[in-house]
């Protein structure tokens, strides 16, 4: 298929609702038209996390009006569009069920194809939307929901490395900054502190190290942070500033030596595949941790790779990715009928062994 | 706006809020001065879990039993609940997105105002009342009280006569849905929204931040 394609995506899958216009003429870089996000975090707030209910209200009362403002920033109209695509797992059930119905609504009034799309698909071929990254490369999808080393092999084919066995890293930031009084998203609140810490005050573990393979794990870590915290407060009945930033520098130092380590035995499993032009990408708002980054941009340099990392608005949940990932699918065949089901488990390799949540439900991703 | 429309009002009504698939169309005259004879086709299936991937096929049915397209639809209504949220936010989104592709207005209708709406001229005033967890239930007094939530064992001593949720079967609440879309104003900025009664489960955040010594 060589003629232009213009998709309207839509993102509802955790806090942020989201609506994007990308048009892709083949041979040229993909353009992304309008990328409208409305974020949650106010609503959340009080919560010390996202809580589902509170999320599937918010987004089935703000997805149309996402459209709508993505629409106009775009500059075109609903008749200008090749398709819709959608976020259909995995994810918080309720806002992805508003994100679908939405979708297959509009699709019915316009006539207008429906891709679903896998939301780690969304983030794994976002190197393709920001730099026309070619098959094969290595993906480290690292976020507040995910964790994982992935092999994207083509748009609808990823073999899975290895990832999380229990939190993602996102989470054990966010868990962090609220043990220690920082603001959310933990993210950024953390790696400030960090930065004017000392990592080696603290001794934390880093979890599955000693183990071979890409698994991860760091529910362990946010113990140990705990642990620690807890022993000076029942030393001195609290914390200093210093002490904080000194905890946060030597969890954030644990984390980051996990990820290079398991990131480095990722590339030997990669550099097997023999691709011409080596690649790591990363995405997700772990992805943005500078001190991370670094290492990872370092390492990247010493194993001969690429290191690419989209602008950080691409590298949280975005629908962009959406509409881009439903142009890619929608050129390799797929696309849905109004039976499309919303997800919460979707695993993008279905062959990988189930690491999180394998109960009866299946793996959660 | 609407009386002065040369074609009929067809409206496309849906509901999930509870264990159902429900749509309907009703066709509308307006023809001033007489009394309207309006006709509606519907159709509702029940189901306890599937309506998201139920819902577009059966207004598709629907349509073809009205021999009419998307197209044609001229006032999409849906109802809000209250019910199951996860039932209402189905209907709910898929109705704005409905309403986004096609640029007709959209209206939503509670389930208080849909059985009202079913009793037709019973005399004001009257309670609805509804079913609802926790040993409670959903009621509204009619013409003019708000709705709320009242334990269950007071609805013997309410000070009107009662009319209850469940005498409406899901074809009679869709084809009250779009009546009383039909029949009320439609202002075209306003967009239905789940209408829950009760706040989302969520508890703050009970933790403590740790004391920051200077």
């Amino acid at each position: 298929m060589t003629q232009a394609l213009t998709f309207l995506g839509l993102e509802s899958s955790c806090d942020d609702t989201a609506a994007a216009v990308v048009r892709h003429l083949p041979g040229t870089a993909p353009e992304i038209l309008s990328s409208v996000v409305i974020g949650q975090t106010d609503l959340h707030a009080a919560f010390g996390g996202v809580v589902p209910e509170i999320a599937a209200r918010a987004h089935a009362e703000k997805l149309d009006h996402a459209v709508e403002a993505a629409l106009a920033n775009s500059g075109l109209g609903l008749r200008d569009l090749d398709g819709i695509a959608v976020t259909a797992g995995p994810g918080l059930i309720g806002g992805v069920l508003s994100g679908v119905m939405l979708a297959k609504g509009l699709s019915a009034a316009t006539g207008l194809p429906l891709v679903g799309v896998n939301h780690l698909a969304g983030h794994a071929l976002t190197p393709r939307l920001t730099d026309s990254l070619p098959f094969p490369y290595l993906m480290l999808l690292v976020s507040g929901g995910h964790c994982q080393f992935l092999v994207a092999k083509a748009a609808d084919h990823f073999v899975r490395l290895g990832g999380t066995i229990d939190d993602a890293p996102g989470e054990a930031f966010d868990k962090t900054a609220k043990l220690l009084g920082l603001a959310q998203p933990g993210g950024p609140a953390v790696e400030r502190e960090a930065a004017l810490g000392d990592a080696k005050r603290f001794a934390f573990p880093r979890p599955l190290l000693n183990q071979p393979g890409c698994d991860m794990s760091f529910s362990g870590l946010k113990t140990a942070l705990l642990r620690a915290r807890d022993a000076l407060i029942a030393e001195k009945g609290g914390i200093t500033i210093q002490d904080r930033r000194d905890l946060c520098a030597g969890f954030q130092a644990a984390v980051t030596d996990v990820l290079v380590e398991k990131t480095r035995r990722a590339i030997n499993l990669y550099r097997d595949l023999a691709p011409n032009d080596p690649a790591l990408a990363v995405a997700g708002g772990v992805a943005a941790n500078q001190a991370i980054r670094g290492r990872l941009t370092a390492l990247c340099a010493a194993s001969g790779l690429h290191f690419v990392a989209p602008p950080l608005a691409l590298c949280t949940d975005n629908a962009a990715m959406i509409a881009w990932a439903g142009i890619e699918r929608f050129r390799a065949g797929h696309q849905n009928d109004f039976t499309l089901v919303a997800r919460p488990r979707w695993p993008l390799d279905a062959t990988a062994q189930p690491m999180i949540g394998s109960g009866k439900k299946g793996a959660k991703a | 706006m609407r009386c002065a429309l040369s074609r009929p009002d067809i409206v496309l009504a849906i509901d999930t809020s509870a264990a159902h698939c429900a749509a309907a169309l009703l066709f509308g005259t307006h023809e001033p001065g007489r009394k309207e004879t309006l006709r509606i086709v519907s159709r509702s299936e029940d189901m306890a879990k599937g309506q998201a991937e139920r819902l577009p096929g059966l207004v598709d049915a629907v349509l073809r039993d009205g021999q009419v397209n998307l197209a044609d639809i001229t006032l999409l209504a849906v109802g809000v609940g209250p019910g199951n949220f996860t039932g209402i936010r189905i209907a709910v989104a898929y109705m704005r997105g409905l309403a986004l592709g096609l640029g007709v207005p959209a209206k939503g209708v509670t389930t208080f105002e849909a059985v009202a709406m079913h009793s037709g001229a019973k005399p004001f005033p009257y309670w609805v009342v509804m079913d609802a967890p926790r040993a409670e239930i959903y009621a509204q007094r009619f013409p003019q009280g708000k709705a709320c939530i009242l334990t269950s064992s007071v609805q013997e001593s309410l000070d009107a006569p009662v009319l209850h949720r469940n005498e409406l079967g899901p074809d009679a609440l869709v084809r009250a849905i779009a009546e009383h879309a039909y029949h009320t104003p439609t202002d075209a900025r306003s967009r239905p929204a789940p209408f829950y009664l009760r706040a989302a489960d969520a508890a703050p955040s009970s933790d403590p931040p740790p004391v920051i010594l200077s």
